[in-house]
């Protein structure tokens, strides 16, 4: 009758899920998502309408975000900020914390594809930001609406598709 | 493109991604029942189990969990499961981490973490979890499985 955590020796304390790694409210990225998804849906719409300027200007702040969490944390960016300061002192406790390195790693996903769209965008392929908006767009709404995490599933195709390789083995993922 | 069909063509990637999420909602963290599948029989997969001690397998029924060190699905399910073992003589629960070990992720066909393997007290596998495990379904592919121990032992 042993658990994984008491074989690596790490605390089954709700306040401590990831070990020495602080955890986060999972409420925070799914705010930073919601607040993506619909600035991505009007990327989407002013992309396909024509505006493309005021399209490529907003999928540009929006990269820029997701580069911002990508590179700093998803705590230390703005969005998470105005999470932080607005919307999470009107909230609840969180029943447990998250590990910050899944939504850090959607974040670095919705970068690439919000990147490469505007950069295809900027030396005129047609319908690149637009096209990129709906996949990032897709993404952000899943995790928003529904819980969906793209780290645990993409995580694990690139690793077997040998796309992300490990250094050396893990004690374990908590450690 | 007029602003007619651009509001529909964005509709339109709505209605898919709100399907899709109800699709993937329906599905994850449900049973599926794995019986007689030699590839995943649980003493090949001890040595890969993360943590210092050797790896004990349950008495009753084993809980091997597949993770990775970006899931955000994997800790909240390490909790769950974590629990059903302490609440239930015989059960372990164990975790693998697949990052270091991405040739296990392609002989098992693990599509997604968290991925809950249900091993009998002989070893045997008899359920397969995609996902974040439903609590109820889980205990009730468990009690037939701790009964027929409990029978023959």
């Amino acid at each position: 009758m042993s658990t994984a955590e008491s074989l690596s020796g790490q605390s089954t304390s709700p306040k401590a899920p990831a070990g020495a790694r602080r955890g986060i409210d999972p409420r925070g990225p799914r705010f930073t998502a919601s607040v993506t998804a619909v600035a991505l849906l009007v990327v989407l719409f002013l992309g396909l309408a024509g505006a493309s300027l005021a399209a490529t200007i907003l999928v540009a702040v929006v990269a820029a975000v997701f580069a911002w969490a990508a590179a700093a944390g998803v705590q230390r960016h703005p969005v998470g900020a105005i999470f932080r300061l607005l919307v999470r002192p009107r909230l609840a406790p969180p029943q447990e914390l998250e590990d910050p390195a899944a939504p850090r790693f959607a974040q670095l996903v919705g970068l690439i594809v919000t990147g490469v769209g505007l950069i295809l965008g900027l030396v005129g392929v047609p319908y690149a930001v637009p096209v990129a908006a709906a996949m990032a767009f897709i993404a952000a709404f899943l995790n928003a609406v529904f819980g969906y995490c793209i780290g645990c599933q993409l995580y694990v195709l690139l690793l077997r598709a040998g796309v992300i390789k490990a250094g050396v083995p893990q004690a374990g993922i908590a450690a | 493109m007029g602003i007619v069909t651009a509001a529909l063509v964005t509709g339109a990637v709505l209605v898919v991604a709100t399907v899709a999420g109800l699709v993937w909602r329906a599905h994850t963290g449900r049973v599926t029942d794995v019986s007689g599948r030699a590839e995943s029989e649980l003493t090949g997969l001890l040595g890969f189990v993360s943590g210092p001690a050797p790896a004990e397998p349950g008495t009753a029924a084993t809980l091997l969990q597949f993770s990775t060190d970006h899931c955000a699905a994997c800790g909240p399910t390490r909790r769950v499961l974590g629990r059903v073992a302490s609440e239930h003589d015989g059960v372990t629960h164990l975790d693998i981490n697949l990052t270091p070990y991405p040739e296990l992720a392609r002989r098992l066909n693990i599509m997604q973490t968290p991925t809950t393997f249900l091993f009998d007290g002989a070893g045997r596998v008899r359920g397969r979890i995609g996902g974040a495990p439903r609590l109820p379904e889980l205990l009730s592919a468990l009690t037939p499985i701790l009964e027929a121990d409990h029978v023959h032992s």
